[in-house]
């Protein structure tokens, strides 16, 4: 009885343990978590000062995190208001973004590989886009053709959108933030 | 059984009853409040629980050491030591979640017996050089702009580093010199195309960047 007890409890907490490390290397990239609206950036992870998280999520997938120095990535999955990017819906991303050298939009699906299209387009570089009057930007993602700055999302489920600024002043990863500082993502319209 | 009994002998404590009772005589009889069954069943819980974190911990520790899809794992096939390589254009490429808007290259250094000397060409555009542990650390970063002009580098393990002379000539600014943390680990050398179209040229640009061991 007592050996049976003793069986069961570790073999629970083998799964407790492991269960908890693999939704944590599959769901996390790291502990130093930095919300913007719907961004989320991880200034740490791509230090000498990265977490354990971070190291063992990328041990995982084989990145190599893009280091500080070198630019800044925020992800978003989810719109403004929370729901999630869907590649059926029309997604407009807009609002100013903060001082860099230069900056590069990304359309990948929820598991970081790019959207295969006919144009051959997964994103838009800080030369390429065209700006509002205010320098502010305005994206469309869309499964069909629109005015604009448009990246087709090839009607796939789930999106995701990578933010990266290179060459930022370091204040904006660490000090006082608010949502005001990146584009709002607004899901526009769903059939 | 065993649990039960466990407890059954640790009660003479909370007889004495002239004192109002401490945390601890509260706590044995708010156990004793629960029926026996799923009594039986707490200290295990507990046990899996505590265990169960100690397990979670250890393994998100040893998980750098223990995968085998890290990026120095994915390029070993990929790029001989201390040479440079050019990634293959996007398209599900070696590395996950690059900036496909980048031209990269990488270079799996070995510095057991020498050091290397990393050199990048100037673009013409952003261009920076990121240097990773063999376990994927980030450990150090330069951009073409930071650099001033071509970006030139070498990289020494910690015992290299510390076997050079102390000569201020040396160490005068025109000889950038990094310490790498661990003995192997990866270059990668970035260089922006600001259009599609200039891709091919960035690339050929890059092909002149080196990473070789110095003599």
């Amino acid at each position: 009885m007592r050996l049976v007890t003793l069986a069961t409890t570790l073999a629970a907490a083998a799964a407790i343990g492991l269960g908890a490390t693999y939704f944590a290397v599959t769901h996390s990239r790291g502990m130093d978590i930095v919300r913007l609206g719907a961004w989320q950036g991880w200034p740490r992870s791509g230090t000498t000062q990265a977490d354990p998280y971070a190291t063992a999520a990328f041990a995982r997938t084989g990145e190599l995190p893009l280091e500080l120095a070198d630019g800044l990535l925020f992800l978003a999955d989810h719109d403004t208001a929370g729901a999630p990017l869907d590649g059926r819906c029309d997604i407009r991303i807009s609002g100013p973004l903060p001082q860099s050298r230069l900056w590069t939009l990304t359309l990948t699906d929820d598991k970081g590989a790019l959207v295969p299209n006919a144009a051959q387009r997964h994103g838009f570089t800080s030369a390429e886009l065209v700006y509002e009057p205010d320098g502010s930007i305005n994206v469309a993602l869309s499964p069909r053709a629109r005015a604009g700055n448009w990246l087709p999302t090839g009607a796939r489920g789930r999106l995701q959108v990578a933010l990266r600024l290179y060459d930022a002043p370091f204040s904006f990863a660490s000090g006082a933030q608010d949502e005001g500082q990146l584009p709002r993502i607004v899901t526009e319209r769903c059939p | 059984m065993s649990f039960a009994s466990l407890f059954r002998r640790s009660r003479p404590a909370y007889r004495s009853t002239a004192r109002a009772p401490g945390p601890v005589e509260r706590l044995a009889a708010i156990f004793q409040a629960v029926p026996a069954a799923p009594r039986l069943l707490l200290l295990p819980l507990a046990m899996a629980l505590v265990l169960g974190g100690i397990v979670h911990l250890v393994s998100v520790l040893a998980m750098p050491r223990l995968a085998q899809a890290s990026a120095y794992q994915r390029l070993a096939a990929l790029a001989p030591s201390n040479r440079l390589v050019l990634l293959p254009e996007t398209g599900d490429g070696v590395l996950p979640m690059t900036d496909p808007a980048f031209v990269s290259a990488v270079c799996r250094y070995d510095l057991r017996e020498r050091p290397l000397k990393v050199r990048v060409p100037q673009t013409g555009d952003y261009t920076s050089v990121s240097f990773y542990t063999n376990r994927g650390l980030a450990f150090y970063a330069l951009n073409d702009q930071a650099a001033g002009r071509v970006i030139e580098l070498d990289l020494l393990s910690p015992a290299q580093r510390a076997a050079l002379p102390e000569d201020e000539e040396i160490t005068a600014a025109d000889r950038l010199v990094v310490e790498s943390p661990s003995t192997t680990g990866i270059v990668l050398i970035r260089a922006f195309a600001r259009y599609g179209d200039v891709r091919d040229a960035v690339r050929k640009q890059l092909e002149a960047a080196s990473c070789t061991a110095t003599q």
